[in-house]
């Protein structure tokens, strides 16, 4: 058990190093989101309640992690591609023990991204600023791991090459199927339904909700469904791992 | 004593068989190069007996546990160094040895002994401080080997480890290996036939995944009436095709 615990922290450790060093990680994953939050703000917020600050950084916040999915699955895939992952499976690392290591390495950076849009957004609308907020930091590292399981799945099955493509999907899904940038009611009963049982949307409400004290739908109804997405992406992650260290 | 025990050893893609029916012993202690063509089945060979894939038929024991049967086991007591160079890229030569040794399980006293004996083996203290993405070719081979060595394995797999460094840089490595002669079982792959005449206790000759010839360089010369490996190997390969 402690053996196994070493070994988790040393990855997440070394996985941590890799991407901080990575200047684009900052870029996608705080610059970007950052930018787009005042932005949209000064832009809109006078136009359309969607782009309030109480609305626009709880979006914001999940948006951001769906760039998680990119940077965990290019990690793991270029991992993959330089022979690196190779020669750790001739180490005593477990499967599990490779999947914890690269999704903790991620944790740190979603509570620097949850932490950062919210501060950013109280100081611009101090309204934001309240117990719901402080609730919405811990719950934000539930929702990051939806799209770190994703990634880690995404980086499992494909190559370096077409993470990206895989991964960008993800982030189009989140940015269009969350209703963050518009409600999703304008787009016919049928899709707020389908909506309903995908977890872009659910990710989104439940970081809104618990920021804005809503109660309606009751909060576990989308954290139920982005649990059961994130156990079944970090299940299928496993298992598409423990299939690539099983060579046949 | 046996240090690895190759029995009857296959390996089956689909309609191609890479090893078919290898069987070999190998010495504590001897550097074992095994020579061949591309496609002879000598990366199949080296990935079998480090667990890397499941064998088709057969089974090795390494140092007494089988490669079937008790993986784990045989894992503590290997360590590889692969064809493509094996680094964690943006971390620095220091922080790659030591991620290396905690993963092995060392403590911080073993860590610092393991890093002083692979900077003192491969010259590796003077580019400590450095990225392994920012090494040259040669260096970032001579960590990716160096590494292998951070558990301490009683057996280590090298294969080709000089493949695409120029002239310098192998015979670096060839000094950096021979200085671990003795001390542990190598297995080494190579396509040079002087890296394998300069550094080998004995040499295999693996061809279409059989094994054609084990034994010292003079047997080999011997069985093949040629002067040196290059010329021994052509003929034991070619049938006599290239004999000058």
């Amino acid at each position: 058990m402690r053996e196994s615990l070493v070994r988790i922290l040393t990855l997440t450790g070394r996985n941590i190093k890799e991407i901080l060093r990575d200047p684009l990680s900052f870029l996608f994953m705080l610059a970007l989101p950052l930018g787009m939050e005042i932005l949209f703000y000064f832009v809109f917020h006078k136009l359309t309640p969607q782009f309030e600050m109480k609305y626009l950084a709880p979006g914001i916040v999940v948006f951001s992690q769906a760039f998680l999915s990119l940077f965990a699955g290019l990690l793991l895939a270029l991992d993959k591609a330089t022979a690196f992952l190779t020669r750790l499976f001739v180490s005593q690392t477990k499967p599990h023990e490779f999947i914890f290591g690269y999704a903790l390495s991620l944790l740190p950076i979603t509570l620097a991204q949850s932490v950062l849009f919210f501060v950013i957004g109280g100081l611009i609308d101090p309204s934001l600023f309240g117990l719901g907020m402080i609730w919405a930091i811990p719950l934000s590292l539930v929702t990051s791991l939806l799209f770190i399981g994703l990634g880690i799945l995404i980086g499992s099955l494909c190559n370096e090459k077409s993470v990206g493509g895989v991964a960008s999907v993800i982030i189009m899904c989140q940015s269009v199927l969350s209703g963050m940038w518009f409600p999703l009611e304008g787009m016919g009963k049928e899709i707020v339904t389908f909506m309903k049982y995908l977890p872009f949307k659910n990710a989104t409400d439940l970081i809104r909700n618990i920021v804005n004290g809503i109660g309606d739908p009751p909060l576990w109804k989308p954290l139920i469904v982005v649990l059961l997405y994130t156990a079944a992406a970090l299940i299928a992650a496993i298992l598409a791992f423990r299939s690539k260290m099983r060579a046949k | 004593m046996t240090a690895i025990a190759i029995k009857n050893l296959k390996k089956v893609y689909k309609d191609v068989t890479a090893v078919d029916g290898l069987s070999l012993e190998i010495n504590e202690g001897e550097l074992f190069s095994l020579l061949g063509v591309n496609g002879a089945g000598k990366t199949t060979t080296i990935k079998m007996l480090s667990t890397l894939v499941s064998p088709s038929g057969g089974d090795a024991e390494i140092l007494g546990h089988s490669i079937l049967k008790d993986p784990n086991a045989v894992k503590q007591v290997i360590d590889i160094s692969m064809q493509e160079t094996a680094v964690a890229r943006k971390l620095t030569v220091k922080e790659n040895i030591d991620f290396y040794a905690r993963l092995s399980g060392q403590n911080a006293q073993e860590i610092q002994i393991s890093k002083q004996a692979v900077y003192d083996i491969f010259g590796l203290d003077s580019v400590r401080d450095r990225q392994a993405q920012k090494l040259s070719g040669g260096w970032q081979r001579k960590l990716s080997i160096a590494l292998a060595l951070v558990s301490r394995p009683k057996v280590l797999f090298l294969d080709e480890p000089t493949l695409g460094l120029d002239v310098l840089a192998r015979r670096e490595l060839w000094k950096a290996i021979q200085a671990l002669k003795g001390s542990m079982t190598i297995i080494l792959t190579t396509h040079y036939m002087e890296e394998a005449e300069a550094l080998s206790d004995r040499i295999g000759i693996m061809q279409s995944g059989k094994l054609l010839f084990a034994g010292t360089k003079e047997a080999l010369f011997e069985q093949s009436g040629k002067q040196n490996v290059e010329e021994a190997f052509l003929h034991m390969v070619s049938g006599g095709v290239f004999d000058a």
